[in-house]
Formats: structure tokens, sequence, C-alpha cells
């Protein structure tokens, strides 16, 4: 469209590739690579082995992939509750208070996670509350940072959505918790499974705040692969990170397909 | 500077959606390429502008084979329906764009944007934003941008579909003006409203299904058409099916003498289709008459449309809103001359 | 993999803004009390702590207010240093996404091959996946005994590779580079497909070619999408700690990684509180000026159609809250 001439149209996306496969393409493969492999120190890994997914099967990390899933369901349903909830009645008020809402909502976006992880720490470490060293202080950073992102994509879905069909149905006769259960909500599912995915993907991978919060009986799987990392065991990493990879790609497949069904109806 | 396609042909995933088209434009000539949508027009104007490249054919401005030309090489002007003017830029600023990128000295981009713009009476607006004129004016602009650059050749893609309808007689009237005031310039105007390519027009290329079907003057198109699918698209028309019968046209029990031009072949004994144009058929017996009941009553400001079935037949007839209407359900009489009768092969029909 | 795309708002007419018109009469509560909730929530979890940190920074141990703790912070030279590495990666990454962000989106929009679309998918991928896998790969291709350095002595036979940036801020900046570009292409992307196209094959028509079309008619018109992509991968590198953390380089201590040693590893709660109030609060002032600026770039410049735009960017700031 751009480029007429075919010769510079073949050079621009050899220059292209030559930039996008090495920068995103490779590490992935080369995580999966390496996965697999005993030993690399040369152009490619070696020494074939299924050991490190073994690795993944006995106890601990085992322990750690059911951690972190449990802390992403529970910080995904509570971050689209809250969400949900703030993002609507956000959209009810004026410009002015959506505009004070929408600076609350997204300040966990500007802070650095990890000064929200110290911030829990240092908050909840005294009375009133004494949440640290539990699980529930996990829950709340992992909630507390995914609850961002929530209000956020279901604001920018409301924005989108025509208040038609609100109307007809307020016409119709129903009361606004009516058309909320039966017309709006409804209207939003496809971008609510979508942000359900990828809650879930953020808590998933979350290390950050995590890694100033986590008591030693509840260990995420990023803490796992950290520790693993960390010691000097890259290929054991390797194998948690496509472990963590995969099961994230298969919920948030499995919510696309929700999408999907409910965006043909 | 003319334009030449010579069997251009273009397919996208191997559907043909111009096919081996031959078409001559003369220099200063307004041609309207006219047809339904997916009849394969807007290719036909894209690959004259460079924006397709044709499978097989050459394309011609001027007698140059601009055929492997890029774009922006070609020397054209255009105009599309979604005006494209550039959003960020002043209208000033957007009829200045091509004379700025063809490197056109900084002192005459000022006097030729200001000509440009006074040619539509755009010139108030100059310092405006496009988003803060109606759609009206965002087509003068945008029609300014593409004659600033003093183009041979100009090419309209369904520049005034986008208009309601008041706008677009407006604009029509418009683009005849500009048309007699730029004599030299040669345009190629794609539309589907064939009331556009009959008001506008030199000549009119009508297209369907990929293919070229007739090309001609309007006036031709509509008075004399050689295919049932012209007389059909271009103005409404009753088509009936008859036959050619030792020269005389027999249909719906009438057997009326062949008309003196007869389209090229068609031979005795042919099926054919004969065009009645509604608004030559009159209410009341004439030199030839038809009866039937009347099915459906529209009336339309400046006149009637009175529908009949006859025989399994339906004719419709326009009259004028002055006239005495039958009821629905009654019996009428409709009546032409053989004056009236167009033949044309029997063939497909819009 | 679109299951979670954020995907660019189709081209239809916005519908007006309900938050716009004169709210409809109701029964019952007004429209504010619902908003309760939420904030009350959102104040115990999120305000309440931040308050807590400031509150920590200026106790003394007497406990009465004082800065001593700041001016004793930050004179360190390990404070400085911080500082200073946090903003030089974090300048170098964000220059370093704009540079490759536009260039990608560019090809992929404009220069479409087959499997361009599919490299657009491969980058929506990226975005659900943590940072520190990026480091980590990085760590095998070009770590010290990576592979990037295996080929080196394998071809040339040195004992050595040339390869040692990993545990310098080049290794981190390289990590995010990789890791934040999509941030950046993803609005771009979203902006171009709002392009109208007619727009570019009139500016051909007119006489321009490619570069000159990139330059006023592209550019333009995508530039919200750019500063805004910018601005929020600038936040978000001022504040990344796991690509850091995972490098495992000594020398390269970040605002975020200050913190975190402080805190965990030296358990000096008000030296922690400190840096973390001097990080939030250069990030946060970045935020609200990258939210107004974006907001101003949509309004009288940018017409109705930057919404969709600006929308995306502002999405992968929430995208990225969790990493």
């Amino acid at each position: 469209m751009l480029v007429h001439d075919r010769l510079t149209r073949r050079s621009i996306q050899t220059v292209f590739l030559l930039v996008f496969l090495p920068l995103f393409a490779l590490p992935l493969a080369v995580i999966l690579a390496a996965s697999l492999s005993t030993n690399w120190s040369g152009a490619l890994p070696s020494g074939f082995t299924l050991e490190h997914y073994a690795a993944v099967l006995n106890g601990p990390t085992l322990d750690a992939l059911r951690v972190s899933v449990v802390t992403a369901v529970i910080a995904s349903v509570c971050a689209l509750v809250a969400g949900t909830w703030a993002a609507l009645s956000a959209h009810s008020l004026g410009p002015r208070g959506r505009r004070v809402m929408d600076a609350l909502f997204m300040l966990p976006v500007a802070v650095p996670t990890v000064v929200v992880g110290l911030a829990l720490l240092v908050a909840f470490s005294s009375p009133p509350v004494l949440l640290n060293g539990t699980q529930m202080i996990v829950f709340i950073a992992h909630t507390v940072l995914v609850t961002a992102f929530a209000y956020q994509s279901v604001s920018a879905a409301l924005d989108r959505l025509d208040p038609v069909h609100a109307q007809v149905a307020a016409s119709l006769g129903a009361r606004p918790a009516r058309t909320l259960f039966l017309v709006r909500l409804p209207l939003l599912l496809p971008s609510l499974s979508g942000a359900a995915g990828l809650c879930f993907a953020l808590s998933m991978g979350e290390l950050s705040a995590t890694m100033m919060l986590y008591p030693p009986d509840w260990t995420p799987l990023p803490v796992r692969i950290f520790t693993a990392t960390d010691r000097g065991a890259l290929f054991t990493g390797s194998a948690f990170a496509v472990v963590l990879m995969a099961t994230t790609l298969l919920v948030m497949f499995a919510l696309s397909l929700v999408r999907t069904r409910a965006g043909h109806r | 500077m003319g334009i030449r396609l010579d069997g251009v042909s273009v397919s996208y995933g191997g559907t043909t959606v111009l096919d081996s088209l031959d078409l001559t434009v003369e220099p200063g000539e307004f041609t309207a390429l006219l047809g339904p949508s997916g009849s394969g027009k807007t290719t036909a104007l894209r690959s004259v502008a460079g924006f397709v490249r044709p499978d097989s054919g050459r394309v011609f401005l001027g007698g140059r084979d601009v055929t492997d030309l890029p774009p922006y090489s070609r020397g054209i002007g255009m105009v599309v329906q979604s005006y494209a003017l550039f959003p960020h830029m002043r209208v000033d600023q957007n009829v200045a764009f091509g004379l700025r990128a063809q490197g056109v000295p900084r002192r005459e981009v000022r006097t030729r944007v200001g000509e440009a713009l006074e040619l539509t009476g755009m010139a108030e607006y100059a310092r405006r934003h496009p988003r803060e004129l109606s759609g009206g004016q965002q087509q003068r602009v945008a029609i300014s941008r593409a004659l600033a650059v003093r183009p041979q050749v100009l090419l309209l893609d369904e520049p005034l579909s986008a208009l309601d309808a008041r706008l677009r007689s407006e604009m029509t009237t418009e683009l005849a003006r500009l048309h007699r005031d730029l004599p030299d310039l040669t345009v190629l105007h794609v539309t589907h409203d064939q009331g556009e390519a009959l008001t506008l027009a030199d000549r009119v290329a009508l297209l369907e299904r990929a293919r070229l079907r007739e090309y001609d003057t309007p006036r031709n198109l509509y008075d004399r058409p050689r295919t049932a699918f012209a007389a059909g698209f271009v103005g409404s028309a009753n088509l009936l099916p008859g036959r050619l019968d030792r020269g005389s046209v027999r249909f719906c029990g009438l057997d009326v003498d062949a008309p003196d031009a007869l389209p090229s072949g068609v031979a005795d004994g042919d099926d054919l289709r004969v065009c009645l144009r509604p608004h030559r058929l009159t209410l009341g017996p004439s030199e030839h008459t038809v009866r039937g009941r009347v099915t459906d009553l529209s009336w339309r400001g400046s006149t009637h449309r009175v529908t009949a079935d006859v025989d399994g037949h339906s004719f419709t007839a326009e009259v004028p809103g002055t006239a005495e209407i039958p009821d629905l359900g009654t019996t009428v009489e409709l009546g032409f001359t053989r004056r009236d009768l167009v033949v044309v092969p029997a063939g497909e029909e819009p | 993999m679109t299951a979670l795309a954020p995907h660019p708002a189709p081209r239809v007419p916005e519908p007006r803004r309900p938050a716009e018109g004169p709210p409809p009469p109701r029964r019952g509560l007004p429209a504010w009390v619902w908003a309760v909730p939420p904030v009350l929530a959102l104040a115990a979890v999120v305000l309440y702590p931040l308050g807590a940190v400031v509150a920590e920074s200026l106790t003394g141990p007497d406990g009465a207010a004082t800065t001593a703790h700041y001016a004793e912070v930050l004179a360190t030279e390990r404070f400085r240093d911080a500082l200073a590495t946090t903003v030089f990666v974090a300048v170098c990454a964000t220059a370093g996404c704009l540079v490759l962000g536009l260039g990608l989106a560019l090809v992929i929009a404009f220069v479409p091959f087959p499997g361009s679309r599919a490299a657009g998918r491969l980058v929506d991928t990226y975005l659900s996946f943590p940072s520190f896998l990026i480091t980590l790969a990085l760590l095998f291709l070009y770590g010290t005994v990576g592979v990037a350095n295996g080929i080196w002595t394998d071809v040339t036979g040195a004992d050595t590779g040339p390869f040692d940036f990993m545990a310098t801020p080049w290794g981190v900046i390289l990590a995010e580079i990789t890791f934040f570009t999509p941030f950046v292409l993803r609005p771009l992307l979203a902006a171009f497909t709002q392009l109208d196209t007619a727009q570019l094959e009139v500016a051909s028509s007119l006489g321009a070619r490619g570069g000159r079309i990139v330059r006023s008619v592209i550019l333009p018109e995508a530039f919200p999408a750019l500063v805004a992509g910018g601005a929020l991968v600038l936040v978000l590198s001022l504040n990344e700690f796991a690509i850091v953390l995972f490098t495992g380089a000594k020398d390269v201590v970040t605002l975020p990684m200050l913190v975190y040693s402080a805190a965990i590893l030296e358990a000096d709660y008000t030296t922690a509180c400190v840096v973390a109030t001097v990080n939030a609060a250069l990030s946060v002032c970045l935020y609200l000026l990258y939210r107004a600026a974006t907001s101003r770039l949509r309004g009288p410049a940018g017409g109705p159609r930057k919404h969709g735009t600006q929308k995306d960017g502002t999405q992968k700031g929430g995208r990225r809250a969790g990493a």
C-alpha cells in the first residue's frame, strides 16, 4: 500500500523478519527447547530429556502450580466483581466523579508493583489488622493489582456499549436492576470474559509484589521459577515456565470460547 | 490526456472481478462507470489509479503505458466517497499536500491552493479543519485538493454517495459546471446511481459481473439500449418476452411492426425482449393497446405509477399526477405507439 | 492468541456516553451511593497501605514527624546510583520500544505479507506472559555460557565469547525493550486500523511517496497513540522489578530493586518506605502527565477517532499491573 516497488517491499519485509523473529519468536522457542534439554552451550541444545518435567510432578512444584492457580482464580473473581461494580457506578456519575473514580482505580497501575507489596506489608504487619505471613495478604495483593485492569476493561466496554438497549429495556418497564442483570451485563459478557482471562494471566505471572509478601506455605509458581534459576537451575526453571505458560494459555483459551459463544448469540 | 484500458483483467483469490476490460476515454471526456455493486467498476478505476495491478492487460494514460508505474507517478487526481481529507491538516494544507509532494515552489503553492479553492467556492474556509465542515463542504475540499495538482485525469470514486439527496443533486450540478469550466480534464466517475451517470457523463460504460456490457452516450443507452440488462438497469423499463416474426414483433398478444433499428444479432424467429419505458405508456387506448387489471398504485408527487397485470405480465405506466387514476382491481387500458418500442435480445436482466 | 486481546474498537459510530447526557430521573438511591462500597474497599487495601508507607517514611524513632529519613537516604550514594540507573534504563528502554514498535507496526499495517497477522498475534500472546520469562530466555541466548557465546567460541576457537552484558544495565534494557515493545505496538496498530486507507491512496495519487505519506499523513494521526505508548512504557520500565531480579546482576540496582533489598533482605523498613515513596511519586507524576497528555491529544486536535486509540493505550497500563 505504501511501497509499490517489489524489491523495496521485499527488503523491508526481510528486515522486519530479521528484527522480529530473534526478538519475539526466539525467546519463547528458547525456553521451550531448554526445558527439554540437559545442556546448551553451542548453537543447539543437546541431551533431550523429560526429567525437568518430571521435576514438576514432584511435590513442591506441583504445589506451587496449585497455589498459583488458586490465587489467580480468587484474585480474578474478586477483581471482576469489584472492577465491574466500580466501573458501572463510575459510569452513572457525572464526568467529574468519573474522573475521580478513574484516577483511584488506576492508581495501582501507576504505583510500582513492589511498592504495592511493601505497602500491604507495612500496613498489615501492625494492628488493627494483622495479615503478615498469611495467604490472605497474597490474595489481596493480587486482587489489588488486577482490579485496575478489570475496571479499565469494563469501563472501556461500557463506553462502547450502545445505551439504546438499556433505554429500550427501560421503555418496556424494566427497573434498573432488571436492566442491569438481563440486558447490560449479558451485553458486557464478551468483555468480561476477556477481562477474566487477562486477570488470570496477570495473576499467574505476578512476581514483584509476591516476592515481598508470600508466606513459606504459599509459594506461587513464579517464585519457584525464580528460586530455581537463582540457584543456577536454568533448565528446570524453563520447564516450570513452560508449565506456567501452558496453564495460562489453556485457561485463556477456555475463556475465549465462552467469549466467542457469548459474542455469537 | 485520454485513458485507455487494454484487456485489463483482475482477480482476487480465484474470483474474477474484472474480465478483460477494453475501454477508451477520449481527452476531455467525462465517462461514468456505472453498474451494480460487485460489477468491477471500482476495480477498473483503481487499476487506472494504480492501486490495483492488473493480472493481464495494460493501462495507458495519454498514450503512455503506466501499468508498471506507482500511483504517485501517474499524474492523476482522485476523489473518494469518504472524502479522505487529512484530519490533522487545515483545508489549505490539505489542498497544498499534492503540490508540496510534487515539489512545487512555496510561493506558487499558495496561489494554486487559492485557485483550487476558488474553483469549488471554498476559499473562505481555507483556515478551517475538515471536521468543522459539512459533508458537502468536505467533498468540495476533496475536489479542490485533487484539482490543485492540475491532473490530466480526474478519478471520482462514488464521490456523492455519502451525501444526502439534496446535497447530492447540488454537487451533481457543481460537477457538471466543473466539467464545462475545465474542458481539457478527462474524468472517470464510478457510480451506482444512474441519475448521476445520465446527468454528468458524456459517455457511460455499463459494467455487470466483471464485464463491460455497453459503452455509449447516456442518450443512446436510455433510448436505444442494446441489451436487456442495459434496458432494465438504466431507467426503469417494462421488459416483456416477445418474438421477431417476419418483420413484426409479437408480444402479449400484440403484433407490432418491428422498429426500424433492430439490434445486431436478432434474426427472424428469435426470442427477444420488448422494452417499454413506463413514462411512454398512456392510460387509455392508443395506436396499440393492452388491457389489464390494476394491481398496484403509487403516488409520487408529480406522477402516478399504475401497475397492471396483462396476461400474467406486469406493466407499469407512469402518468402525470393530474391524470384520472383507476381504482385497484379495475380493468385499465394502456396505450403506446410503435415508436415507443425498443427491442433487445433476450439475455440477462438486472 | 486472541484470547486476551483488548481488541481495537471496531469502527462504528461511537455511541454517546451516557454520562454526558443529563442523568435520567431515577427513584431510590442517588448514583454516588453505589460508588461507595468499591471506593471503601479500595481505601482499605490501597489507599490505607500507601498512606502507611508515607507515614512510616515520615516518622522518627520517637514517633514524631520528621523528614530526617529523607535527608539521610537521599544523600546516600546507593540511592543516587539507583535513581540514575533507573532513569537511564527507563529512558533507553522507552526510546528503543518507540523506534522498534513504530517500525514493526508500520510494516505489519502497511507492508503486509503472509504471516504478518500471525506476527501481530504472537505479540498479543506476549502480553499474557510474565516479564521475567524474557530475561530467562535472554540468559540462555546471551548469558556468559549462552548460545551466542557458544557459537562464537565454536567458530573462532576462543575460550570465551564477547557477549557479557546480561549483568549490566544493557541486559536489562534489552529485556525491557523486548517485553515492552508490544505496549507501543498495540496502540499503534489500533490507530493504524482506524486510519482511512483512502487517505493513503489519495496521498499517493497526489504524488506523495511512502516516506512522505508516513511523515505527513500516518504519523500525525498516530501521534497520540505513539505518545500514549511511549509514556506508558516509561512508567512501566521505571517500575519494573521482575526483569531486573532475574538478571541476577549485583550492579544493576534500580529503585524497585532497592525497595526490595531494603525491606526483605535487610529488614530496613524505613529506608524501604522512603525509596518507595520517591519511586511511587515519580511514577504517579509521570502517569498523571501521560493521562493529561492523552486526554488533551484526543481533545481538540484529535477528533473522535482518537478515542479508541487512547483507550487502547491505557488498557496496556492495566494489563501490566501485576506482572
